[in-house]
């Protein structure tokens, strides 16, 4: 069976358990040349608004305040926008860097990278709920368990790094963002937090409970002893071997789990690009800093994660905030990976699981329209991607008028995950796993890679 | 449309010659360019006929696809093609990656005005594409869709190591193999492995001495009877059915919105495995219990909950498009019924015929008609986009009804008292504002002459008002503390002011009906209406009729309970096969289609499932059986012989090792120190208690929700599968679930996977859950064992079922002197005895032996 062995964070010399790590066959490659080796996901959960950060609408500002014509299909119910009031965008969108790619004045960092990321302004996906949007945009799908993209590419590609392990989640948004399903257990993103004091731990029962690292070392060469006793006495057992070696690794990660996750010997400079002590960005930009450590030490996916994008009410007062957490962590990765010679062969996403609605959303039916939030639109909306093989200052796809719809340039959820795995050198339709006597795929039976935006 | 035959032809006019033949040229030169750039990539033979929608030939658009004809020569408004390039409906729209430029549109709009004029008829021959049939004759010829034979027991050479007639039928293909299998267990072992398999609990020392000690010839029997009287057996033989079930506390995925009645399915397979339920009864109850004849009022709703089969997995009920929310709930029910009874993957029927298994659009729409004419989920009045899904109220007995009306007063008198508090404060508040602002007015009110000698007056204390003032402005702002909670405890208990016991059940609908194909699966997309029916290929003859103005469901599950059904007795005897020996003798348990394994023993398979039937469909004769043959006493060590000749022990030459689940070990746990707490059922969710709860509010944007918080303090010490379930992780009553290959609560799992990784080991060495069992089992041992060697003793017989070891209580001593330098100190001699006993007992519980059965 598939699942019987496998192994997780800090596999130090611990290879022989991680069965499925291999580097990817002459039959998934399918002829592709590799762009990037590596992948950072920064996913915003909740659904960021793309028309006030990317995706600007006159006619919508034109008529801000007033009512507009509604698309939704008359079977389709949503609450607090039944006066279909037109909501302008928050804060100037302004062309930037020398492609005049369009970015809002809420995300000043990001403007100053422009030049190096690919702006997509005709993402879909199929799913207006944050669970099933979530779950599609890392898994495909939203009425099955299938494994995540992270561990799609994990099994795909393995490890670089055989110390470490191939796929890390830190602050994930739930479970089957970083689930294996049926994949190898290798392949289940290893979950971590960022430490926000010495005493908080980034894995669970990472704490010693013994009185003494002694007496804890006297317990486990005990239950060893009592192990190996056992496995002898079975006449040998793979997964009890393999709880043996866990078993020493769980003590040494006691150690080097902290010291992965340490950013204290990072440099002032570095840590000051990143926002690292500043009063908004410290969470995020830790998290991107450490995610950068994590790719630069040959971690094949790292996903970092960061919830409240989720603006229903106030977007006026809410959105500034996130962006304020986020924005400059995000521009520091990107430019720190670019300085370091990263940034050519790491591919970086950023993308929310869908956008919002051009029409305002008041759920208390009594707000006045500066207070107003949006609706969740997977109907069209706004993700970026930079590095590995990306054109750089692009920007691909175009919204209808009001920005309800794409006209141009639709970029599926799959038609991402497609050409993600293409960027990385993998034929999305050949990269399968057998599972109840099907071939599955990330991509399932759908997804074309989007050649336009590959450099 | 009309077609001009070829004698018609020679009298048409010059003129009308001439227009054909601009016609050809407007083709030619403006839309074939169109439909070869635009089209093509997804709509031609060379390429791919996507939705079967073929554009490369006249033949092509005038067949269509999956929606029909794309064109209608003349009429814009009726032609598909128009309709999905004009980009005005969000699920029929395109080109997929974007409108098309209004000038390609115009084109398109010309060409079928002027009748769709298209010379392309000799790429028709081309562009035909057989279409796969399903062959329903050819199907059957399946092993799995063959009707269960009942084969008799192999001859076999070593008669005497027969206990069973299913013995035989291993112990055929072992010696035609020339493996002999391996040796018997030690009883030790044994009553381990029988203990924990069928109550998921180990044996108790005493039970463990007993055994070892009883020389009778029923030893054996009288161990696994006792142990399927137990209640545990229910508790875990339910925990195992419901990972077929995608079972969870709370309702969706989206927003931890409670399941409040979902615990009462949970209590209800309980109770039926404990009982003992025919299986087939079972089945029955479960799709349609609401259907079928009950004697009386418990039976009626027992038979109400049962159906809460078809509600208690992963239906998202957030949706806003109802239409799509409905069908994807039909889904997650026929995915569920084709994997927990049939083992066959139906999902893929949903959009296409399935690919490798006889299974057909036809046999998706006809269960998923029985299914749409009983909605499961309705909308939830006052929640914005929100449904539910659907309760109903259970019939209650005089005595029921009694205790709910004195639980239903106290509760009422409970808020009558909580509002009597909040008027007493409201009285107070009232007041201490009120004597507030007189300070404040007096304060006001002194002369303003004593201003200009402030200097002195501000440096003496101030007699009087202030320390009063300070006190009632502290009190203020408690009692508008106190109200805020008070508030929240009235909306709480008012929230959960009915008592009416109510359930997650099926009803059928006001109107049951066939339904239409979904085409691709999509609900605005319909083609052709099917009859409510089965699975074609299982079936032994024609589908019953439904009785006008039901919805099939009793019909359904009585194809399903019927002996004559192919693979509903194979399915469930090979997954309680698994449960014991490890693996199936199908493999893929919840597969048993074309591209599943094929069985191992194939008759043994058909032995069972028939003896299954035979005896009444009763779970626990037939586990009785199982657990009293020869095979399952067979130790699960290796020897190299067997290793040689059949590695992966496929032949069942000797026991398979198991990890124990995640429930098993933390109740394992609990046992062992002697804490585990015995319940009767009843709620998983702890709601009672305010911190767990939100969104009570009478109407909002989200309906209520749970996080569990806080837990009773009995949950801390009952079984797991009596702890609340929730989809989004960590979100419960314990951690290792997390970490032990626990099911998905929203997936159809018949085996559970058993990985090892390095967080597990974490956990054993490090999490509370643990810690805190040693430490009370170090207790224990002290308190009741003076002498070392007695502790030593019943710790090995309560944590690893056997006694200890001579070299084992040599290592343990060593260890137990080698940590007391360790300790910190000083402290109490009695406090650093029972610091080395926790060290050492943790060390048990988180060995090996502990947490595999052997």
């Amino acid at each position: 069976m598939l699942q019987r062995t496998a192994c997780g964070f800090g596999a130090l010399a611990f290879h022989d358990l991680l069965q499925a790590a291999v580097t990817p066959s002459a039959s998934y490659a399918n002829g592709i040349t590799p762009r990037a080796k590596r992948v950072i996901f920064l996913f915003m959960q909740g659904g960021p608004s793309q028309i006030d950060l990317f995706d600007p609408k006159t006619f919508i500002n034109e008529r801000h305040g007033k009512s507009i014509d509604s698309p939704l299909r008359k079977e389709v119910t949503q609450v607090g926008t039944e006066k279909f009031l037109a909501l302008g965008t928050q804060a100037p969108v302004r062309p930037r860097g020398r492609s005049g790619m369009m970015i809002s004045d809420l995300l000043p960092h990001l403007a100053t990278v422009a030049d190096d990321i690919c702006l997509l302004r005709g993402m879909n996906a199929d799913n207006p709920q944050h669970a099933g949007a979530t779950q599609q945009f890392h898994t495909g799908t939203f009425t099955e368990i299938r494994p995540s993209m992270g561990s799609w590419i994990s099994y795909g590609l393995g490890t670089e790094n055989q110390n470490l392990p191939s796929f890390v989640t830190i602050h994930p948004q739930g479970i089957r963002t970083y689930d294996n399903a049926f994949l190898p257990a290798a392949h289940q993103g290893t979950s971590l937090t960022v430490p926000a004091s010495a005493k908080s731990l980034p894995v669970e029962n990472l704490g010693n409970v013994s009185e003494s690292e002694a007496i804890q070392r006297k317990r486990i060469d005990l239950i060893q002893r009592m192990n190996r006793q056992l496995k002898s006495d079975v006449v040998g057992d793979e997964s009890m071997e393999g709880m043996i070696k866990s078993m020493e690794l769980a003590f040494r990660m006691q150690t080097t789990t902290p010291e992965i996750v340490d950013l204290s010997k990072e440099s002032k400079a570095t840590l000051d690009l990143y926002g690292v002590g500043g009063k908004d960005t410290d969470k995020f930009g830790r998290a991107c800093l450490l995610a950068r450590k994590l790719s630069e030490s040959g971690v094949r996916f790292v996903q970092v994660s960061i919830g409240g994008w989720d603006h229903h009410g106030d977007i006026r007062g809410n959105l500034p905030k996130l962006c304020a957490q986020t924005d400059q962590p995000v521009a520091a990765l990107l430019k720190d990976l670019k300085s370091r010679g990263l940034l050519e062969d790491t591919l970086v996403i950023w993308s929310g699981e869908f956008g919002r609605t051009p029409w305002s959303q008041d759920l208390s039916g009594k707000s006045p329209i500066d207070k107003h939030g949006r609706e969740h639109q997977p109907e069209s909306f706004c993700s970026w991607m930079a590095g590995g093989g990306i054109k750089a200052g692009l920007t691909y796809g175009e919204s209808d008028e009001m920005g309800y719809r794409t006209v141009d340039g639709k970029v599926h959820v799959h038609d991402l995950h497609a050409t993600i795995l293409h960027l990385l050198g993998v034929d999305h339709t050949k990269l399968t796993a057998r599972h109840l006597g099907r071939d599955f795929r990330l991509t399932d039976v759908y997804g074309e890679v989007v050649k336009e935006i590959i450099a | 449309m009309p077609r001009l035959s070829p004698i018609a032809a020679l009298f048409l006019t010059p003129l009308a010659l001439l227009a054909a033949g601009e016609d050809d040229l407007f083709f030619e030169s403006k839309v074939r360019p169109v439909l070869i750039k635009r089209c093509y990539e997804c709509h031609s033979a060379e390429k791919k006929i996507k939705g079967g929608l073929n554009l490369d030939s006249r033949a092509g658009w005038q067949e269509g696809g999956d929606n029909g004809p794309a064109i209608v020569p003349g009429d814009l408004s009726k032609s598909l093609l128009i309709k999905a390039v004009r980009y005005l409906d969000e699920d029929f729209a395109m080109p997929p990656k974007g409108r098309l430029p209004t000038d390609e549109v115009a084109i398109l709009e010309e060409w079928v005005k002027r009748g769709a004029p298209d010379p392309r008829t000799a790429e028709a021959a081309k562009a035909a594409k057989p279409k796969r049939a399903i062959n329903l004759e050819e199907g059957r010829k399946f092993w799995a869709f063959q009707p269960v034979a009942d084969p008799a027991a192999p001859a076999v050479k070593d008669a005497a190591w027969a206990r069973d007639p299913l013995d035989r039928f291993l112990l055929a293909k072992l010696e035609a193999k020339g493996l002999k299998p391996a040796g018997d267990a030690d009883r030790h072992t044994w009553i381990r492995r029988v203990s924990l398999d069928l109550t998921g609990l180990p044996a108790s020392a005493e039970e463990v001495i007993a055994f070892a000690e009883d020389k009778s010839p029923d030893a054996y029997a009288k161990v696994v009877d006792r142990l399927l009287a137990s209640p545990a057996y229910g508790e875990r033989w339910a925990r195992h059915w419901l990972d077929l079930t995608g079972y969870a506390d709370m309702i969706g995925t989206s927003n931890d919105v409670f399941a409040e009645h979902a615990w009462r399915y949970r209590d209800y397979l309980i109770q039926a495995f404990n009982e003992d339920k025919p299986f087939d009864i079972f089945i029955k109850e479960q799709l349609a219990g609401d259907l079928l004849p009950a004697a009386s009022v418990e039976q009626r709703a027992e038979q109400l909950v049962a159906t809460g089969f078809l509600m208690v997995g992963d239906l998202e009920i957030v949706n806003p498009d109802k239409a799509k929310m409905e069908a994807d709930h039909i889904d997650t029910q026929l995915i569920k019924i084709g994997g927990a009874f049939l083992g066959m993957t139906m999902g893929c029927a949903r959009c296409h015929d399935h690919k490798f298994d006889p299974i057909g659009l036809e046999d998706y729409y006809g269960i998923a008609g029985i299914l749409r004419s009983s909605p499961s989920s309705g909308k939830m009045v006052g929640f914005g986009v929100w449904s539910t899904i659907r309760s109903i109220s259970l019939p209650e007995t005089p005595a029921q009804l009694a205790e709910r009306l004195k639980a239903e007063a106290d509760h009422a008198s409970k808020i009558v008292a909580l509002k009597a508090e909040q008027a007493k404060l409201t009285e107070e508040n009232k007041a201490v504002v009120a004597k507030l602002a007189d300070l404040e007015k007096a304060a006001q009110a002194r002369p303003a002459a004593a201003a200009g000698q402030s200097a002195p007056i501000a440096t003496a204390p101030t007699p009087g008002p202030l320390p009063e003032r300070d006190a009632l402005t502290k009190r203020r702002d408690e009692i508008a503390a106190l109200l805020k909670t008070k508030a929240s405890e009235i909306q709480h208990a008012e929230f959960f002011k009915s008592k009416t016991p109510k359930a997650f059940a099926m009803q059928d609908g006001e109107k049951p009906a066939d339904m239409p194909i979904y085409v691709r699966g999509n609900p605005y997309a319909t083609a052709a209406v099917v009859p409510r029916g089965a699975v074609r290929v299982a079936s032994w003859d024609k589908f019953p009729a439904i009785p006008e103005g039901q919805s099939g469901r009793l019909q359904l599950a009585e194809w399903i309970a019927d002996r004559r059904n192919p693979l509903t007795a194979r399915v469930t005897v090979n997954r309680l096969w698994q449960k014991l020996f490890g693996e199936g003798l199908v493999r893929s348990v919840d597969y048993f289609g074309e591209r599943g394994e094929r069985p191992s023993h194939p008759e043994l398979l058909d032995h069972l499932a028939t003896r299954f039937m035979a005896d009444g469909w009763s779970q626990k004769r037939f586990l009785r059986g199982i657990v009293l043959s020869h095979a399952y006493r067979l130790t699960s060590a290796n020897h190299a012989e067997g290793l040689r000749l059949d590695p992966e022990n496929r032949l069942f030459w000797r026991m398979n090792r198991q990890r124990l689940e995640a429930e098993a070990i933390r109740d394992s746990l609990l046992k062992v120190s002697g804490e585990l707490v015995p319940k009767a059922g009843g709620p998983s969710l702890a709601l009672e208690i305010i911190e767990n709860t939100g969104g009570l509010a009478a109407a909002g944007v989200n309906p209520p929700s749970y996080h569990h918080r806080k837990s009773r303090p009995s949950q801390e010490f009952e079984r797991t599968v009596y702890l609340p379930v929730m989809r989004n992780g960590p979100s419960s009553a314990d951690k290792i679930r997390n970490f032990f290959d626990f099911v998905d609560p929203a997936g159809i799992t018949g085996q559970r996977n058993q990985t090892v990784m390095p967080t597990q080991s974490l956990f054993l060495l490090n999490n509370d859950l643990v810690r805190k069992r040693a430490g009370t089992l170090a207790k224990e041992l002290i308190a009741v064992h003076k002498d070392e060697n007695a502790r030593l003793e019943s710790l090995w017989l309560r944590a690893w079922n056997r006694p200890i070891t001579a070299e084992e209580r040599t290592n343990a001593r060593t260890f137990l002197q080698e940590i007391t330098p360790l300790l910190k100190k000083p402290r109490a001699p009695a406090d650093l005895e029972s610091a080395r006993w926790q060290e050492l007992c943790h060390s048990l519980l988180a060995s090996n032996a502990f947490i595999y059965r052997l």
